[in-house]
């Protein structure tokens, strides 16, 4: 679960360090992506597994179309930047919400029937359920991916560029075609947690809000921009959730998890691998 | 208290209107969640009132159960029933401000909801200070009837009669075949509905000297439930005791599944476990799944009008009748019956009729001995069944006189 | 120039006193108790996002998770009176006053930190309310708590069917939001939060007191939030935690002021007059084909108001008088 965790906050930390634009929508384009798996799964009855790359171009587009659409838009204004930018991405998700019950219903959904549902290894007593584990795999390579994309010459740009905006314009870099493509490339790392998703969970118009809370926290606790930051989170708030639990009442896991990260951020106010 | 006599005097005058003008319209409001959390019950809902309105107007062909011959409301000339819905948001705020514009704005002659407690909590303050009649069609926390409120009517069972069920069912399979249940494992979310129920099942199986293996609660809508389930696994109480909505309800199932365990028996509060994409989502997983239900829907013998409502609701919604959507039709058909038998949509004269109710079961589709109520207004008797999952669909498995099927009990194996 | 700052805020103070005036006026001819609902539900977010908008816009701190203080007014003054007997007219000013405490402790760890750090952290706080009501037995856990009705009384805040008493509570709210922001704005303390909003580091080298600059921010506004909460319990009658500590609803008090004109007086109230319509009137004409189509319309909303107005709705109307002075 760390994992899943720890791609779907990767994706919001892209954005996040690359702009300082905090997604509020974030949860909803993890919900599209869903439901994408679960139509396409429906049109071709392909396992959604192989529909991931597919899923995640899709998300890439999305993620360049909202970015053209909206984000340069509110990027661009004059007057206080930071709130425009958190509620139009409100808006957006508010706006998704409607729009996936409109196209879709409120009905629970499941994707049902491909090849790893409901099958585990057991590794010498403990359990591993085949989808969280090929999850898990194609996490740690989506993350070994992220980490190889920022060593090439893109990754350098997209650095620049976070580092000192108004200075890459004079080398020649394209501003708003680097931040079109950290958008894509966010929402097709969301893209893949969905994909991955969608093979063990339910999907619902909601389903995005129960796990947006936690991508955030996630976020400011590898902190902002940082991919190693989001993947340490992710799996810390995977193992905080199941001590938590298991220690205490189950109730109580999302309040250790929240202390723990307001006690991290006590200490180090920038996250563990923020830039102080 | 201008706002009242204004209030009154429009019913008055509707009154007098409704003599001129023979076959008027008696509109009934529906509160329910339309979008957001809890929208497909909600939507569901809408078909299930809708069929039973176009029963009662003869817009839909007659069926032989209360109400449903078609012709309007022959005791108010023929008068048509017209529902106006409301979309609660499942917020009890929205809620309460939606109620509120269906009585005066639409003047509704009664209100018919909600699904969720806390919903039919703030819906039932507006229609007790309105003096206008609630009918909960489905909230089944026992704490709304235990408010004093004069205007609020339960047709249906509430937790406490459904859990008494489970109870009794585990005392009469016992004397069956001889493996009573040692020890059950509470789960539940922590809400009006979760913890009310899971207080009841406490307390039940303290009295029946039944072990509480588990005892766990939980936040509703997480995105993980894989150490609950570690948890009800070291437990391993004899029967599992869900209360959960659809979401969560998928989700421990499978949680369960990854860790290889599977409980011996599984008795849910329904909810959740009762609606269609539960077992869809939770496919074989499913299997032997036992619930309590206000709904038998293979009492065909005892109740021979089952087949041809579930058809028609069927033809209209692709999926069949529930313990949600039954309740729902019956409560529309009941409140119908009486504002016939009131002969006037005066709110205190229906208050009367409601109160004088005295329904057979057997002009019901639900497995009922018939509808009278308490000075609480909860039906007395609305005696629940348990329910099992077998082939993907729910048979009756208890009270054994009604079973149409043996239930697959696995305890003590 | 001096002279100009004066004029101003006394034209400013007038312009309050005339609105306060037209919206006393205002529900006697409105019979149609819907109407009036709605009226008095966007006079309480006029009043809450006032609240709001003494921290977020004054002073620059954008707190995600002002539904806490809010709850806690809402609890603290319903349990008084359901527990104690204590009157609900004299218990939502505890009420206020537990949300100012409980702002100050938020604040002392959380204004350590800077940006969305900071939001996030309050979205957090927020949600570690929740879950702590949620369960926490004494306090009704998640049943919520139902606010007994005894007849109409103003010292309970409770009318049986009448909406006009409700109507000048929530406006005697929104109007001492809105003159508290109004004397923020003239006083020495106002200054010393927009500096610290515009330029901390300027803002310490003049000799403003950062920290101290902000935990009274914070103070005043889990006040008057935690105030409105109290009022919003005894209207509806009935609250539990989903309902007034819920997440979403931290953004609902901080929407109107956002899309209204952050740090600005007159802000907060347009933003609600626009917003609050809006959202209960798709629903209620909307919300009933059960299709999600009111989510749609208002989300899109928010959008176009955000992207179109950055300076939010408020400036439409400054730049017409602009424009009528410069004719």
């Amino acid at each position: 679960m760390g994992l899943i965790y720890a791609l779907v906050a990767a994706g919001l930390s892209l954005i996040f360090g690359l702009m300082d634009v905090v997604n509020f929508a974030h949860g909803e384009l993890l919900m599209l992506a869903m439901f994408a798996v679960f139509v396409l799964r429906g049109v071709s009855g392909a396992d959604p597994l192989l529909l991931m790359p597919v899923v995640a171009l899709l998300l890439f587009g999305a993620g360049m179309a909202i970015y053209r659409g909206l984000i340069a838009r509110a990027l661009s204004v004059q007057f206080n930047r930071g709130m425009v930018q958190i509620f139009v991405t409100f808006g957006l998700a508010i706006f998704l919400r409607g729009a996936a019950q409109f196209a879709f219903g409120g009905e629970f959904k499941s994707v049902t029937g491909h090849w790893l549902a409901d099958r585990s290894v057991n590794l010498a007593g403990v359990f591993l359920p085949l989808p969280q584990l090929a999850a898990g795999v194609v996490c740690l390579l989506a993350f070994a991916a992220l980490l190889a994309v920022s060593r090439t010459e893109f990754g350098r740009a997209l650095e620049a560029t976070r580092e000192d905006r108004e200075a890459v314009a004079l080398i020649g870099i394209d501003r708003d075609r680097i931040f079109a493509l950290g958008w894509a490339l966010g929402c097709a790392t969301v893209g893949i947690a969905g994909a991955m998703l969608a093979g063990f969970y339910y999907v619902n118009p909601n389903v995005g809000t129960s796990f947006a809370l936690i991508a955030y926290v996630t976020v400011a606790l590898g902190g902002f921009g940082s991919m190693l930051g989001a993947l340490v989170a992710g799996i810390l708030i995977g193992e905080v959730e199941a001590v938590t639990a298991a220690l205490f009442e189950p109730a109580w896991k999302q309040i250790g998890v929240f202390g723990i990260y307001l006690v991290v951020l006590m200490v180090r106010p920038r996250g563990l691998f923020g830039k102080l | 208290m201008n706002r009242r006599t204004l209030m009154l005097s429009a019913g008055a005058l509707a009154l007098s209107a409704r003599a001129a003008r023979a076959a008027e319209e008696v509109v009934i409001g529906l509160v329910y969640p339309l979008t957001g959390n809890g929208a497909q019950v909600g939507l569901d809902a809408k078909v299930a009132y809708e069929l039973a309105a176009d029963l009662i107007n003869g817009a839909a062909p007659p069926i032989d159960t209360l109400m449903a011959k078609g012709g309007g409301l022959d005791r108010l000339g023929g008068a048509k029933v017209k529902l106006v819905f409301a979309d609660s948001q499942n917020d009890p705020q929205k809620a309460r401000a939606e109620a509120e514009r269906l009585i005066t704005q639409e003047k509704t002659v009664a209100i018919i909801g909600s699904y969720t407690s806390a919903t039919a909590a703030t819906i039932s303050q507006v229609t007790e200070r309105y003096e206008i009649p609630y009918i909960s069609a489905d909230n089944s926390s026992p704490s709304l009837t235990q408010r004093g409120l004069k205007w609020f009517f339960r047709p249906g069972p509430h937790d406490e009669m459904f859990t008494k069920a489970m109870f009794d069912f585990y005392k009469d399979i016992a004397a069956k075949t001889g493996r009573p249940v040692k020890s059950v494992s509470l789960f539940y979310e922590n809400s009006i509905f979760g913890t009310d129920s899971a207080g009841v099942q406490r307390r039940m199986a303290q009295e029946a000297g039944i072990a509480v293996a588990a005892d766990i609660k939980y936040v509703a809508n997480s995105p993980s439930l894989s150490t609950e389930a570690q948890k009800l696994k070291s437990a391993n109480g004899d029967v599992l005791m869900p209360s959960s909505y659809t979401s969560d309800a998928i989700l421990i199932m499978r949680a369960m599944n990854e860790i290889g365990y599977r409980p011996k028996a599984v008795m849910a509060q329904a909810a959740g476990f009762q609606e269609p994409a539960f077992v869809s989502g939770a496919g074989a997983l499913a299997e032997g799944v036992m619930s309590r239900s206000s709904f038998a829907p293979d009492a065909v013998k005892l109740r021979p009008a089952i087949p041809a409502v579930n058809a028609a609701y069927k033809a209209r919604n692709n999926k069949d009748m529930n313990d949600n959507t039954s309740r729902q039709f019956t409560a529309l058909m009941f409140l119908a019956d009486a504002i016939n038998r009131a002969g006037s949509i005066k709110n205190t004269a229906l208050q009367a009729a409601l109160k004088a109710s005295d329904v057979p079961g057997a002009s019901l589709i639900m497995p009922w001995k018939g509808i009278k109520f308490d000075e609480n207004g909860q039906n007395t008797l609305s005696n629940p069944v348990i329910v099992q999952l077998g082939g993907g669909t729910w048979h009756t498995v208890w009270p054994f006189d009604l079973a149409a099927t043996e239930a697959v009990w696995n305890v003590g194996t | 120039m001096e002279n100009g700052i004066l004029a101003r805020r006394r034209r400013e103070l007038i312009t309050g006193a005339v609105v306060l005036a037209a919206l006393a006026v205002l529900p006697l001819p409105i019979a149609d108790v819907y109407t009036r609902n709605l009226i008095i539900i966007t006079l309480l977010f006029a009043g809450l996002a006032q609240a709001w908008n003494i921290l977020g816009g004054y002073c620059g701190q954008i707190s995600l998770g002002h539904a806490l203080y809010f709850g806690a007014g809402a609890y603290v003054a319903t349990l008084l009176f359901v527990n104690a007997g204590f009157p609900p007219l004299i218990g939502m000013f505890v009420g206020g006053a537990v949300g100012g405490l409980l702002a100050l402790l938020v604040g002392w760890p959380c204004f350590r930190l800077s940006g969305h750090y900071y939001a996030i952290a309050t979205v957090v706080v927020g949600e570690i309310g929740y879950l702590l009501f949620l369960n926490w037995d004494y306090v009704g856990g998640a049943t919520g708590v139902y606010v007994p009705f005894k007849g109409d009384s103003w010292l309970a805040l409770q009318f049986k069917t009448q909406k006009l008493p409700y109507h000048y509570v929530t406006l005697a709210f929104a109007a001492a939001a809105w003159f508290a922001a109004w004397l923020i704005e003239g006083s020495r303390w106002g200054f010393a939060w927009r500096a610290v909003r515009d330029d901390v580091v300027a803002a310490r080298s003049l000799g403003v007191r950062v920290f101290a600059s902000k935990m009274a921010a914070a103070a005043i506004s889990g006040f008057f939030t935690g105030l409105g909460g109290a009022i919003f319990a005894q209207y509806v009658g009935y609250i539990d935690p989903e309902s007034v500590l819920g997440g979403q609803f931290s953004i609902l008090i901080a929407l109107p002021a956002v899309l209204g004109g952050v740090g600005t007086l007159w802000g907060p109230v347009v933003g609600a007059a626009v917003l609050m319509p809006v959202s209960e009137l798709s629903r209620s004409y909307l919300g009933g084909s059960g299709r999600g189509f009111d989510l749609m319309l208002y989300g899109a909303l928010i959008v176009v108001v955000a992207l179109a107005r950055p300076q939010g709705l408020v400036s439409l109307l400054g730049r017409r008088r602009e424009r009528a002075r410069a004719a």
